[in-house]
């Protein structure tokens, strides 16, 4: 289900990533069937991380399959994996929909979402993909994994998580580094 | 700019994370190609949050396949492609924009004459005009429906939500008060065993002789009869004291009950009453019985 380069061989995953690529550069619709296969658990989970409501996890999910499908020419292979791309427009897309002046009214009402307690309520069933993700978060320290949260998930440059975490820049510059070299770690 | 300061300035990481602008993007690009230190750096920074993401995945609801990939179908029917230059890893990258009209308004008049099939293909346009309105309202409406059925959808499991919440809140307070009863030294034990008319019968009474508190754990009790229900009693020098009827999760074993306070007890009987107990026990239904 994942398309985890940690868990097939590098070279394997590239040669259907190329043949995905060719197909979807030539308009082949069929292909975007496969994309969805391999890489919908990822791009919904990010977009469900970020939005934290499955109906709009969905939308945006659509949205950014069409936003991707229109705009295919723009990615080049050469400056990276198309995971990598695909999985920027879906998380533009989803922080583009949390800051939309309708989203922020419709959660004001409900203050009940901005708790902590029911983000973490937010896993309704056990889903066992996610061991992996216990797994490493136990590897980031809390103040890391905050700061790659705000980072990734909420769309934040280093200077706005800086201002938010009331921290020198230099240090939120150090800890995601840090951060990041930890993830990049776990791979190998 | 030395090498290793560029690769500490975290700007690697903000353009892995697509919030560069346009003009910031291309030079990154240029260092990256020329100095393979920083291109082997950005690789692995981007490398290191595709695995963040990755770990995210989670599988899609049920029948969500169908949904997403029918509404792209649609979608993308909808909307011819039009060539894009949205740059590569953009923050948001801008929609794809229809080529507009040509600004001169006089070419625009020189091209509708007043008497040719130009004017029925106005007011064709009209016509459709008014009807992509009309449908533009109608899909309002039903989307308002929706929002507004979403928005009491999600307040009724909040609702359940929360009141789960508590539930869960009082049960956890009530293990663990039995929890500290059942580790305090203070509490003494006293087996409760089923007298001939109940044999298998058997519960434990913890009881404090300092707080005089009493406690009651039922192993196994036949069920009352219709209208009755189990009452326990301390026996004080011979004599039976009320110690209170029992809660039908305490007769089913599915809860330790807090008993009435008893204040000198060297034995302790349980017997079968009317429901809400009596003042003294009808000793013919003594079920279980047991000394200190």
């Amino acid at each position: 289900m994942l398309p985890v380069s940690a868990t097939t061989p590098e070279s394997a995953a590239l040669a259907t990533e190329e043949l995905l690529v060719q197909r979807l550069r030539e308009r082949d619709e069929a292909a975007m069937t496969i994309f969805y296969d391999k890489y919908s658990a990822a791009l919904y989970g990010v977009i469900f991380r970020i939005v934290k409501k499955e109906e709009i996890a969905e939308d945006v999910l659509q949205e950014a399959m069409v936003k991707i499908w229109h705009s295919f020419g723009s990615y080049d292979a050469d400056k990276g994996r198309l995971f990598t791309w695909v999985m920027n427009v879906c998380r533009n897309l989803a922080i583009d929909k949390i800051r939309s002046r309708q989203y922020r009214v419709g959660s004001r009402t409900q203050p009940i979402e901005e708790s902590a307690a029911l983000r973490q309520a937010a896993e309704p069933t056990f889903r066992p993909e996610h061991i992996g993700l216990q797994e490493m978060t136990r590897q980031l320290n809390p103040e890391q994994q905050q700061i790659v949260d705000l980072l990734y998930f909420g769309g934040f440059t280093q200077s706005e998580v800086a201002e938010e975490l009331s921290l020198p820049l230099g240090t939120v510059k150090t800890r995601a580094r840090a951060a990041i070299k930890v993830l990049s770690k776990l791979i190998r | 700019m030395n090498i290793q300061e560029y690769i500490e300035s975290g700007i690697l990481e903000e353009y892995a994370l697509g919030v560069l602008n346009e003009a910031e993007r291309p030079e990154v690009e240029r260092m990256a190609a020329q100095h393979p230190e920083i291109r082997r750096e950005l690789d692995e920074i981007t490398r290191g949050l595709d695995f963040y993401a990755e770990a995210h995945a989670i599988t899609p609801p049920a029948g969500m396949r169908e949904r997403v990939l029918g509404g792209w179908q649609q979608a993308i029917q909808q909307t011819p492609v039009q060539p894009v230059a949205a740059p590569v890893m953009q923050a948001s990258a801008p929609e794809p924009v229809a080529p507009m009209a040509p600004v001169s308004g006089e070419a625009v008049v020189r091209q509708m004459p007043l008497e040719n099939p130009g004017s029925g293909r106005t007011r064709w346009l009209i016509a459709a005009s008014v009807a992509l309105l009309m449908l533009s309202a109608l899909g309002n409406f039903l989307l308002y429906n929706r929002l507004k059925q979403t928005e009491a959808n999600l307040e009724v499991a909040q609702t359940e939500q929360s009141r789960y919440a508590a539930t869960q809140q009082a049960a956890l307070n009530e293990r663990d008060q039995q929890l500290r009863v059942l580790r305090n030294e203070a509490f003494q034990q006293v087996e409760l065993k089923g007298t001939p008319k109940a044999p298998d019968a058997l519960a434990r009474v913890y009881y404090n002789a300092k707080t005089k508190a009493v406690y009651l754990d039922v192993r196994n009790l036949p069920a009352p009869p219709e209208g009755k229900q189990y009452q326990l009693w301390a026996l004080d020098n011979g004599k039976p004291v009320d110690a209170g009827v029992l809660a039908s999760t305490t007769a089913t074993g599915d809860s330790i009950q807090q008993m009435k306070d008893i204040a000198s007890a060297q034995a302790f009987a349980m017997t079968v009453e009317p429901l809400g107990g009596s003042a003294s026990p009808t000793l013919t239904t003594m079920t279980v019985i047991g000394n200190m």
